[in-house]
């Protein structure tokens, strides 16, 4: 071996290390970090692959790299003709072979495996043109679900409870992706697939929409939060909580508030038991509007953090960052306290709030999330609108509307 | 080698009328050498395919200022270049421009011009058909772009999944430019396709058996075959979506009963063909060049030839390996895993086979040389990421990142890409007789070559570390830490593309600077193999003034060297120079060549589908107008003689030498039927 092939042999040691240290640190999708025996799996699969793929290039480079230096033209003569060796063919047909051999068994084997459809909680979960709608009923992981949950963008689940989910959507072809815990399940119109979903430790895992579905399918995202059996009965148990433990007061903002919510917000967005001063129930009637027939149901938006598909946080970037990288003992109770995170108990407003983000989806949604809501294009659709519409509101129906929002936690 | 047998007869009074001729007035053949009609009505291969080539390279550039655009908006978080709309009309682009109207044609190019000198044929079997093709892509072309000037480019990604690519949620004309313009690009693959199968067929020269032809040929046969069965499924899927659109038919729409995952099987069975069709001319390319500048044959060349053919069948059966995540069930995802896997095995003959064809040879590093080595290094890192996403669960993961992407490219830049620069800058003095400037060519190829890695290495890591593919915008809180982190290889992969641009702007100086100088080419620049060189640079209109009898493959090498034995062992030993083995080959002109006349109805009949493709989605009554010029052309074509009548050109040629008695007496005739 020449000098200048170890030399190369070298550069491309020192070009692989390169490329494994030159990963980001803490990529919150990154595939290569399995929070739940799903996605292990998975990267039980996927690592030796890179491995055998990796080595394999090297010996390529290796024998390319060798023949350049070694054989250039100097001079030499010309070389003999030769047509080629039968046992050196077949032989390097052979080893790929064997080498697939072995990469195949294991990889029919996983597949068998994910498909499996035992669950203990059974979670539906329906796409939409941009976000991602969960239907709850049945018990979860132990715990009773007595009236059906209706949420949207955040996925919460029990730890190490399988999950069991059957996707399907309303509009276009989405694929629903929580890295950490599984691969992808396209959501397919008039079909149901199912994706197992399990989490190790309490935790937000995010992910987001990889079926190209459009105008937004960049602002279409979605997490899994995982929680222990205790927060998860606690945060079951506040979403089951009835409307009228948090009516707004009389006479406040959040009474005016709730007035125009009926007036401007529900027609799409459903608020459970909410009625009208006549005492009749307020009912949302989004696919009269709407051309996937749906809009998020909003009964406990603040037990959210994010809105928009999961796009645009409620949380200041701050507190986000403080819940994402909470520790597992932690996270859960800074979860089930949402946007009142590091907030006095006697504070009128809480410190974790994003009231900026809210206040500019309100006053023109299209502008931060393109949709097709503009009245001037709805001829095809029958002047039903992909996205919610800008709905000209003025700065004190905003601020009514925020103080109204606010208590739907 | 197609004889016109009714016109073979010895006595003319005896021949039959095939035709109608001057008679009929309007029904002439264009009989001009020189200027634009010249270019505009030829059945000449070579000059179809150098107007097939410039054409690629145009939409090559559009195709790279788009994905320009789109780097330059993913160069930054949440940037704001391009708007969510027009990102998705720009990535539609950039893959509908690159895969349709530049690899596909540009390796129609290379077939077309190479393909008959390469079996020692004229021309192809059917030069009209030929012209066809070339005016059908052209034409085809143009009028998808319109789409950006008429309401919108397409914007459902160039997969068009359904119902995403539904009038209801693709409003504007975009998607129906799109259906419609593959469509008349469909046609121009189907007939070039069908031509050239019967030219390698039924044209070669005498001796030249299937196991005597070049690689190159016998790759673009595997590939004509493969378009031949592929293009009509995209056919089919493009009349259903076309129909869907535009005449309120329900072919994949939930509400009326059918299932939109039908789409995505017509689309991936021609999608998966599709990507053998973009990689194996550049598979045939290299393998020319690399024995060429090896100086000795390429290693295993059955085994080269069979694993091409055996990736021509294999390629039919793993379509489903796009729809892992799509909700197949298990059985049918393990069996396309496997069937995914085992293309890998001929994949990897090949990248073995062409490394120990460099093995013990004499290499000579020319810029062709420097790309088809290129190509087998970037090909091989495409390859191996692709068994990385064939084992369908870690494919869930990797599917619709910039994984894939990085894959893809890797295959399609790297693998294909790359392989038909080495053969532009390999044949470019054949094509016209000056060679490019090598000092800027290294610099092309290095500027491509780690531009290359640049842009897509960093999009494997990007992708595995979970940046979804066809993103307006990528949010700064999904970066992750440290300084590598993911807007740190966005940004670099941004850098990349313009490296990758600033090597094609070279090229394109080069073919500039070299158009201007005046040194030719010296007849056998690189000491090649094969028959293209044993005829000028470049070319006669007949190619060879006589049709050479081959014995062995690698002809032309093998008249130039002989092995001798010696003391030490069997030593290769040069007994005549190019120039003797032209003159020796011409010594004896093959006399009365006929040539096909060019036609007036190639572009006529080809302009007529635009014009029925644009009645369709803005006023009927032009798709009639189109239909008139459409059976108008038939006609045409159908009524014209099969040639000029001699005394229609100006001046008349020279009366041709008297036929040289053959042992039975009748002339050699030579005429292709068009």
């Amino acid at each position: 071996m020449t000098f200048l092939t170890r030399r190369r042999l070298a550069g491309s040691a020192v070009a692989a290390a390169t490329v494994l240290a030159g990963c980001a640190k803490d990529a919150p999708q990154d595939t290569f970090k399995p929070k739940g025996s799903n996605a292990r799996t998975i990267d039980d699969l996927q690592r030796p692959l890179f491995y055998v793929a990796g080595a394999v290039g090297l010996i390529v480079f290796a024998a390319i790299g060798y023949s350049i230096l070694r054989y250039k033209d100097r001079g030499q003569d010309m070389p003999k003709q030769t047509h080629g060796k039968t046992w050196l063919e077949v032989l390097l047909t052979v080893i790929p072979a064997l080498i697939l051999v072995g990469v195949g068994i294991p990889t029919v084997a996983a597949v068998f495996e994910l498909a499996d459809q035992k669950s203990e909680c059974v979670v539906n979960v329906t796409g939409q043109q941009w976000w991602w709608e969960y239907d709850y009923s049945g018990t979860c992981g132990g715990v009773e679900i007595t009236e059906p949950i209706v949420t949207s963008g955040e996925l919460v689940i029990p730890t190490n409870t399988s999950v069991l989910l059957r996707i399907t959507s309303r509009d276009v072809i989405h694929s629903y992706w929580i890295p950490a815990l599984n691969g992808k399940r396209d959501a397919v119109p008039g079909r149901l697939q199912t994706l197992r979903l399990e989490a190790d430790e309490p935790g937000i895992y995010v992910g987001q929409c990889t079926e190209f579905c459009g105008l937004s399918h960049a602002r279409m995202r979605q997490a899994a939060v995982a929680l222990n059996p205790a927060d998860f009965q606690a945060w079951v148990d506040n979403q089951l909580e009835a409307y009228a433990d948090n009516a707004p007061e009389a006479d406040t903002l959040a009474a005016k508030g709730e007035s125009t919510f009926i007036a401007s917000c529900s027609r799409c967005h459903q608020v459970n038991e909410l009625v009208k001063k006549d005492g009749t129930p307020v009912l949302a009637e989004p696919d009269l509007w709407v051309v996937s027939g749906a809009a998020p149901n909003l009964t406990n938006l603040m037990t959210r953090t994010a809105i928009g598909g999961w796009t645009f946080d409620l949380l200041t970037e701050d507190c986000r960052e403080q819940l994402w990288n909470a520790s597992p003992e932690e996270f859960g109770s800074l979860y089930l306290q949402g946007v009142w995170m590091n907030t006095d108990a006697d504070a009128d407003k809480p410190v974790c709030f994003d009231e900026a983000t809210l206040r500019d989806w309100l006053r023109d949604a299209p502008a931060m999330k393109p949709n097709y809501s503009d009245p001037a294009k709805l001829d095809s659709t029958g002047g039903r609108t992909r996205g919610m519409p800008n709905l000209h509101l003025n700065e004190t129906q905003i601020d009514e509307l925020i103080a109204y929002l606010l208590e739907r936690k | 080698m197609t004889t016109l047998e009714l016109r073979s007869g010895s006595d003319p009074a005896e021949r039959p009328m095939v035709t109608p001729t001057a008679a009929l007035g309007m029904f002439r053949r264009p009989v001009a050498a020189t200027g634009w009609k010249a270019w505009v009505f030829t059945v000449d291969h070579k000059k179809l395919g150098i107007m097939y080539g410039a054409t690629a390279m145009f939409f090559f550039l559009l195709g790279g200022c788009e994905a320009l655009l789109i780097r330059l908006q993913l160069a930054a978080p949440d940037n704001t270049v391009l708007s969510a709309g027009l990102y998705n009309e720009m990535f539609t682009m950039h893959a509908t421009t690159m895969i349709f109207l530049f690899v596909m044609p540009m390796s129609a190019a290379f077939a077309n011009y190479f393909l008959p000198l390469q079996v020692g044929a004229r021309d192809v079997a059917f030069p009209r058909l030929n012209a066809l093709g070339f005016w059908l892509f052209l034409f085809g072309g143009i009028f998808l772009n319109t789409s950006w000037i008429l309401g919108g480019a397409p914007d459902g990604g160039w997969f068009m999944y359904s119902p995403n690519s539904s009038a209801l949620f693709s409003p504007s004309h975009g998607v129906d430019f799109w259906t419609l313009g593959l469509q008349i690009t469909g046609i121009a693959s189907l007939v070039g396709a069908i031509n050239l199968i019967v030219t390698v067929i039924n044209m070669r020269a005498p001796g030249m058996t299937l196991m005597r032809m070049p690689v190159f040929a016998w790759m673009q046969l595997v590939v004509q075959l493969l378009l031949l069965f592929a293009i009509p499924v995209i056919t089919v899927a493009l009349f259903l979506l076309s129909f869907q659109r535009n005449f309120g038919a329900a072919f994949f729409d939930v509400e009326q009963g059918a299932d939109p995952l039908l789409w995505q099987h017509l689309f991936w069975i021609f999608g998966h063909p599709e990507v053998y069709i973009l990689i194996l001319p550049s598979f045939g390319i290299i393998s020319e060049v690399l024995p060429t500048f090896a100086r000795k044959p390429l290693f295993g060349y059955k085994f080269v030839v069979f694993s091409g053919a055996a990736i021509g069948f294999l390629g039919w059966g793993v379509w489903a390996h796009h729809m892992f995540a799509s909700g197949l069930g298990p059985v049918s995802v393990a069996v396309f895993s496997i069937s995914t896997m085992l293309i890998a095995i001929p994949t990897g003959v090949k990248i073995c086979n062409w490394t120990l064809t460099l093995w013990g040879g004499k290499l000579w590093f020319t810029t062709a040389m420097n790309f088809a080595i290129g190509t087998i290094v970037l090909f091989t890192i495409g390859g191996l990421s692709g068994v990385t996403h064939a084992a369908a669960p870690a494919d869930t993961q990797q599917t619709d990142t910039y994984h894939i992407v990085a894959h893809f490219h890797y295959v399609i830049v790297g693998g294909g890409v790359m392989g038909l620069f080495a053969g532009l800058y390999y044949w470019w003095p054949k094509i016209f007789g000056k060679t490019l400037s090598e000092t800027l060519g290294k610099w092309n190829f290095w500027l491509m070559f780690i531009g290359v890695n640049l842009t897509f290495g960093p999009m494997h890591i990007l992708g595995m570390q979970g940046q979804p593919r066809r993103m307006v915008v990528w949010p700064k809180k999904l970066t992750g830490d440290g300084f590598f982190n993911l807007g740190f290889w966005n940004r670099v992969a941004s850098v990349g593309a313009f490296t990758i641009a600033t090597g094609v702007l070279l090229f394109v100086i080069n073919v500039f600077r070299t158009a201007r100088k005046s040194e030719k080419a010296a007849l056998d620049p690189w000491d090649a193999r094969t028959l293209e060189w044993m005829t000028s640079n470049p070319p006669k209109e007949h190619n060879f003034d006589a049709i050479p009898t081959v014995h062995a493959l690698d002809e032309f090498f093998h008249r130039k060297y002989e092995e001798v034995e010696s003391a030490d062992g069997i030593r290769l030993s040069r007994i005549k120079t190019a120039e003797d083995v032209h003159a020796e080959l011409n010594a004896n002109p093959d006399a009365h060549i006929h040539l096909p006349s060019p036609s007036y109805w190639p572009i006529v009949l080809a302009f007529a589908l635009p014009v029925i493709a644009y009645g369709v989605i803005f006023n009927l009554t032009l798709s009639i107008i189109g239909a008139v010029i459409l059976l108008f052309a038939t006609f045409g074509w159908v009524l014209e003689p099969s040639v000029a009548g001699e005394d229609e050109y100006d001046p008349p040629p020279p009366p041709p030498a008297l036929p040289p008695a053959d042992d039975d007496g009748s002339p050699k005739e030579l005429a292709s039927v068009g």
